[in-house]
């Protein structure tokens, strides 16, 4: 379709204010990292510093905990991630393939149970754990996380197995595959954008967790992620919001490395040539 | 390769059956082709054979051995499915190859029999692509080499050309009868397109609501169908239908069709009072003839050597079976006739009385 200029002029006008609302915070975080407390307090405040402190960055990294806590965050979020898309592929492989008696409503009951905030399930699962001698231990994220993140992965991945066509199950299992083996072999690695879609959704909601790390955690400073630790650089009197900030763009960057990491398998397209 | 026998195989979904109690004899290296319309069980029927749905009751032989409880990869059929159903993860080696390797067969062999299989097929190039870089026609042949691979006991297709343009259709048509031809494995095919079914078939089952309505070759099909829908449902354009009351006399039986008394031999009535008569359009022919009546044409589509001459059939005019043609254009000739014709304008048609074909009213079975 041939747009006019004026069409051409409102898209790209619509782009450009709708990229730099989204980046603006982006941006202001780096500003203020880089900024020394005196420019932050002044007014009105300046969009560029005049001395940039890049500096910020190394001193946060020196005299706080960042490595500890960004491994903290890294072996939580993997471990949700992994744990969660184990039950829900499974889960939502069934949901999509099986027509089970009463199938339908437990899938909606999976997903009544992400309804429910996280402030809501804390306090039982806080007193779940306590039960279980597990306050402190990272594997309390793990559990608490996962019980976040599964049902929405699993009608994620519900969705994305009822887009590939079930012949070519029926192919694989005429072709010598067990129901298990046309999934794993033929159904998975059909699925990897889905699933590395999913995984990427799961490793953010872990990765971005407070209440659940701060509940079950704050005991233990050994096992702080990373937005938990953070969130101490406060002081009494007086709080330095560029190292917070510096803190901060660590703890953003990973997840920007994965994302563009899995940016290649979340094109879809993959099924394509597979039917007509 | 092995005779296949169906016996009594049904299935139902709760109380709604779909395959109505099924049985079949199929040859060693017969060509059967199951066809019907949409929902009559034909595909139900094929995903039973391949192990994909199980069947409420009755056995299935592929062979000396039953395999009615057994999964589809212990069967020994292979099966080329409507969209290709190729692994788009995989390259065409390794889609040809798949069955293989999930045998255990070894590397080498593999490596010969997809080499072989692509060399038939005439997709030796391609070996290395994916699926989505190949054309439609690839992909079919792709996928029937994933079939003959294995050397199954069986082929099962399930409507392998209807994603297919008209042109490619009738190509693969031929390369899979030459395949038949050249491999002599026992297929089951189905389809919806009664051209396929009477081209490619050594005998075809019609289908109609789970139920099979008649197994003959292609021809007995087409010369003797069992009933008014078998009737309607072979033949393109589809066979035309009149009701006609018997009348009886001293004289014998006969019935009136466009004006024209026609006697009928009463031991073919059974007693039938009201008959419906079927006159396939290429029977009519232009000019005078045994049975002769005048028509004033309603359409007149020109193919160049031949004429599709529609007509009003008066208040007799039936329309039965499962024809895909507008019955509100009333009775059709197919006349061999490259000449100028006009809509409107006066033309006699004639035709054999001895090519009619009759029907009982009531149960719309043949009556011969």
């Amino acid at each position: 379709m041939n747009r006019t200029p004026l069409q051409s002029l409102a898209l790209y006008g619509t782009v450009i204010l709708l990229a730099a609302l989204i980046l603006f915070p982006v941006y202001w975080l780096l500003v203020t990292a880089i900024s020394t407390s005196a420019e932050l307090s002044q007014l009105p405040p300046s969009f560029w510093p005049d001395d940039a402190q890049w500096s910020t960055f190394a001193k946060v990294w020196e005299e706080r905990p960042i490595p500890l806590w960004l491994l903290n965050s890294m072996l939580a979020a993997i471990g949700s991630v992994a744990l969660s898309m184990v039950v829900s592929v499974l889960a939502g492989y069934a949901l999509s393939r099986f027509s089970i008696r009463g199938g339908h409503s437990l899938g909606l009951f999976i997903l009544t149970a992400k309804m429910l905030p996280a402030t809501l399930l804390v306090i039982p699962l806080f007193s779940i754990f306590r039960n279980f001698g597990m306050i402190g231990s990272l594997w309390t994220l793990v559990l608490a996380h996962s019980t976040l993140i599964i049902p929405f992965t699993t009608w994620m991945l519900k969705g994305y197995f009822d887009t590939i066509p079930r012949e070519l199950e029926q192919a694989a299992m005429v072709d010598g595959c067990s129901p298990m083996g046309a999934m794993v072999r033929v159904v998975l690695p059909v699925a990897t954008p889905g699933l590395a879609a999913t995984s990427l959704y799961a490793f953010v909601l872990s990765w971005a967790d407070y209440a659940y790390a701060r509940t079950f955690l704050v005991n233990a400073p050994g096992s702080w992620t990373a937005n938990l630790g953070i969130t101490t650089m406060r002081g009494e009197y007086t709080t330095d919001w560029n190292e917070i900030s510096a803190a901060a763009v660590f703890v953003a960057v990973p997840i920007i490395v994965i994302y563009l990491f899995l940016e290649r398998y979340l094109v879809g397209g993959l099924t394509a040539g597979a039917e007509k | 390769m092995a005779n296949i026998s169906i016996r009594n195989v049904h299935k139902s979904y709760g109380a709604h059956e779909v395959l109505k109690p099924f049985s079949l004899e199929i040859a060693d290296g017969e060509f059967i082709v199951l066809v019907g319309p949409s929902g009559c069980g034909k595909s139900t029927m094929l995903k039973i054979l391949a192990g994909l749905e199980p069947a409420s009751g009755g056995a299935i032989h592929l062979g000396e051995r039953e395999v009615t409880d057994l999964a589809p990869g212990d069967r020994d059929i292979a099966m080329v499915f409507q969209n290709y159903a190729l692994y788009p993860h995989l390259t065409v080696r390794e889609n040809i190859g798949f069955g293989l390797k999930m045998r255990g067969t070894p590397k080498a062999e593999i490596e010969r029999r997809v080499l072989e299989a692509a060399r038939i097929l005439e997709v030796e190039k391609y070996l290395d692509r994916r699926p989505k870089d190949l054309s439609g026609g690839q992909r079919q042949r792709v996928a029937l080499g994933r079939a003959i691979v294995r050397q199954p006991l069986a082929f099962l297709m399930d409507e392998p050309l209807s994603n297919l343009d008209a042109k490619l259709r009738v190509h693969m048509r031929a390369e899979i009868g030459a395949l038949h031809q050249r491999l002599g494995v026992t297929t089951v095919y189905v389809t919806h397109d009664q051209i396929e079914a009477m081209t490619m078939a050594d005998r075809v089952v019609i289908m109609r609501d789970g139920v099979i309505q008649q197994i003959a070759d292609p021809d007995t099909l087409f010369q003797r169908p069992d009933n008014l829908f078998v009737a309607g449902f072979i033949g393109s354009p589809g066979m035309n239908f009149l009701s006609a009351d018997v009348e009886r006399s001293a004289g014998g039986a006969s019935i009136t069709l466009f004006g024209n008394r026609i006697a009928v031999d009463e031991a073919r009535l059974s007693g039938a009072s009201t008959v419906i008569a079927g006159i396939r359009p290429e029977h009519f022919r232009l000019g005078e003839g045994l049975a002769t009546f005048a028509i004033r044409p309603s359409l007149v589509e020109s193919l160049g050597s031949e004429k599709y001459v529609y007509f009003d059939g008066g208040e007799h005019m039936v329309a039965a079976g499962e024809s895909e043609d507008d019955k509100s254009k009333g009775l059709i000739a197919r006349l061999a006739h490259s000449g100028p014709m006009a809509e409107g304008e006066g033309l006699v048609l004639s035709f054999d009385p001895a090519e009619l074909h009759l029907f009982d009213a009531v149960s719309e079975k043949a009556l011969r």
